[in-house]
């Protein structure tokens, strides 16, 4: 084992993937130049063709995508933002989602598409900070990833690219600008899809949380650790398919559950996995669900999306909520989350990281 | 041809516009403005020569580079509008929910789309409300020459030039998207002859040059306004500042060269008006000075404005999402 960065984690799997098949192309706006998915080694070793520079032009890029696969090729779309598939959504709910479907199984699409979600880069606006995990998760026929780890983000992404299924990806925007990393093995390896991880083993109570919730959700676990509560943080890690039986015998052993993610909280990826779980665990509980999310609302720019996305505080609140706690503990914002670096560095693009 | 006065208010503009673009960039280095700013420098010839002599009730679309500084200011946005919605206050255009989308219909501004492109449809559909009214209202689009990129270009094109509508559509050409060279993703040397497609004029000119571009927008405004359709005016210009502010500055897969930047730095649209006012006699060095000092005056003053504004009351979450 090493410790890696996310960047580098994306790296190697690509090379890795771009190295095993030749038939693994990367397609994204700035593919050449983005310091998070090429150094210089990859478009010298691989070419331009295999490193494609596009036009702003998601229909055709994630078209493009889609098509390269139809046709035998497994294209890896990127981009920085995920919000920037919705011009794409004929591409992505439409013809990649369906047509092996409304074909009978005649035609395969062994598509990845490698995004960037996630508010908090502090000025992103509501256009630039979108998680829409919510919306992939909700269509029928795209597999979908959501590693935090930059061992779950290598292993997830080479399992996305080998599979012969439309697959998205998505890393989160502020993991991968801070730089965060982790242990990842020398040796090749893959996850399956389908099994959740639990980060962080405790008695008390379940958390589960996906994409930077995971993050946040184990410094208030250290936190409320301190004040003698013992939370065990689960990632479903891949949300579909969905490892509802680990979350189930997660609670039948804590008897208590807490949903957090950072999608907006009306139909979201925590409200699917809250009704899931009580269709199957209502009897382990000893109290009534609680989910964290975004507000109602599109997230604000400025300072003011603060008010609008999920804080630690949040989560420490729900977690004595459903023990029953009246007391509130003061937990710590986000180390990662400093005001007032420009967001450009947030997302990894400052003069340092280069 | 433009009057002393006239040439005197497209100097104005261009130097305020530069002040406010220094205030910014202050701004995001001291923490005020929270998020990101890229700068319009160097390329401010072209929104100030677009719509300076625009109407009040004229429609208007800019580039995500500057927010619209060079658009909006000269439309009549303030610039403590402008600065205190940068920094979250209350009392910024938007009363500071937007951040960088900048935004106030009284001026005929509706927005700044996150997502590149997504305003040509929108201009479109200004251009069928402008037409519909009848009172030669006009829409000027003006957006980055990689969100030329986008399909919607196509179909706000399509039906602006079969209905006749009051459009202009501007390339700013500033020869970049983020770290790509414009010129590795459009095949032709000229984004103007994807006007004749549509049957429209599509015009070249010098985006250092505010009076070209002054000229080019004046007539396609004439011929908008007197029922005769859309036109396409490329102006050509230079991004020497990185993408974003404080952001790595790459060409492709390696940095940017300082020598592919430096003649674009002499070609400033500033110094070259202010040398060809000075020449025609239009300016003496003491207007220039007086100029210069009076838009740092309001520039520092808009910026104490919006320091001093209180921060939005968080309720305000709750009552802006829905017309009530
Ligand atoms: C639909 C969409 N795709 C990608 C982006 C990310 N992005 C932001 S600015 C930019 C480059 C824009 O290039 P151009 O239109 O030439 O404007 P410039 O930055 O050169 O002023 C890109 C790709 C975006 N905002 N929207
Ligand atoms: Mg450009």
């Amino acid at each position: 084992m090493r410790e890696i960065k996310f960047v580098q984690a994306i790296i190697e799997a690509l090379e890795e993937e771009m190295t095993r098949d030749e038939t693994v192309f990367i397609i994204g706006l700035n593919v050449q130049a983005d310091p998070i998915l090429t150094p210089v080694r990859l478009v010298e070793k691989f070419g331009t063709k295999r490193l494609r520079e596009v036009p702003i032009a998601e229909p055709g890029i994630l078209g493009c995508g889609v098509g390269a696969a139809l046709a035998g090729y497994r294209p890896i779309v990127h981009s920085r933002f995920v919000d920037f598939f919705m011009p794409a959504a004929d591409e992505l709910f439409h013809k990649a989602a369906k047509w092996r479907y409304i074909h009978g199984g005649k035609v395969t699409i062994p598509v990845t598409f490698l995004a960037g979600i996630g508010g908090y880069l502090g000025g992103g606006g509501p256009e630039h900070s979108q998680c829409l995990e919510g919306y992939i998760m909700h269509t029928p026929g795209l597999k979908l990833a959501i590693p935090t780890t930059p061992y779950d983000l290598k292993g997830l992404l080479k399992t996305a690219i080998r599979d012969n299924n439309p697959t998205v990806v998505l890393y989160h925007r502020i993991l991968v600008g801070a730089g965060t990393s982790g242990l990842v093995p020398e040796e090749e390896y893959t996850i399956p899809f389908g099994q959740a991880d639990i980060k962080r083993e405790g008695k008390d109570v379940t958390v589960v949380a996906t994409g930077l919730m995971v993050f946040m959700t184990l410094q208030v676990a250290d936190q409320l650790q301190e004040k003698g509560l013992d939370v065990e943080v689960l990632d479903p890690r891949t949300l579909e398919p969905l490892d509802i039986e680990t979350i189930l015998s997660s609670v039948k052993k804590t008897h208590r559950l807490v949903i957090v993610d950072e999608d907006t909280l009306r139909c979201s990826v925590g409200a699917e996995i809250g009704m899931q779980f009580m269709e199957k665990g209502f009897d382990y509980l000893d109290a009534p669900i609680k989910r964290v999310g975004a507000a109602n609302s599109p997230i604000p720019g400025g300072f003011m999306e603060c008010y609008a996305l999920p804080q630690p505080q949040d989560i420490a609140d729900a977690i004595t909520e459903v023990l029953g706690i009246k007391e509130s503990f003061q937990v710590k914002p986000l180390e990662l989350l400093k005001p007032g670096r420009h967001m450009g560095e947030r997302l990894g693009y400052g003069k340092k990281e280069n | 041809m433009l009057t002393k006065e006239q040439k005197m208010k497209l100097y104005t503009n261009l130097v305020r516009v530069r002040k406010l673009d220094e205030i910014m960039v202050k701004g995001v280095l001291s923490g005020k403005v929270c998020g990101h700013w890229s700068s319009q420098k160097g390329q401010e010839a072209v929104g100030v020569g677009a719509t300076t002599f625009l109407r009040k009730d004229d429609y208007i679309f800019f580039c995500h580079r500057g927010h619209g500084i060079t658009t909006v200011i000269p439309k009549g946005i303030s610039p403590r509008a402008f600065i205190a919605e940068h920094f979250s206050k209350n009392s910024g255009a938007c009363q500071g929910m937007g951040c960088l989308h900048v935004a106030d219909m009284e001026y005929g501004a509706p927005g700044l789309s996150g997502s590149l492109g997504g305003d040509f449809v929108l201009a479109a559909g200004m251009g069928i409300a402008a037409k519909m009214r009848a009172k030669g209202q006009v829409v000027v689009c003006i957006q980055g020459d990689g969100t030329y990129g986008r399909g919607t270009f196509h179909e706000a094109a399509l039906m602006a030039a079969n209905w006749k509508l009051p459009i202009v559509w501007g390339v700013e050409n500033n020869q970049y998207m983020v770290f790509t060279p414009t010129s590795d993703i459009f095949p032709k040397e000229n984004m103007a002859d994807l006007a004749f497609g549509y049957g429209m004029p599509g015009v070249v000119v010098d985006g250092q040059d505010v009076v070209a571009v002054f000229e080019a927008f004046q007539t396609a405004i004439e011929r908008a306004r007197a029922g005769e359709g859309p036109s396409l005016i490329e102006c050509k210009t230079y991004r020497i500042e990185p993408h974003t502010y404080g952001m790595v500055d790459k060409r492709c897969a390696g940095l940017r060269s300082p020598e592919e930047i430096e003649p674009w730095v002499k070609k400033d649209p500033v110094n070259l008006f202010q040398e060809r006012l000075l020449k025609e006699g239009v300016l003496t060095q003491a207007d220039v000075d007086r100029i210069d000092r009076e838009a740092i005056e309001e520039m520092e003053e808009a910026e104490r404005f919006a320091t001093e504004s209180p921060a939005p009351d968080p309720q305000i979450l709750k009552q802006v999402l829905y017309w009530k």
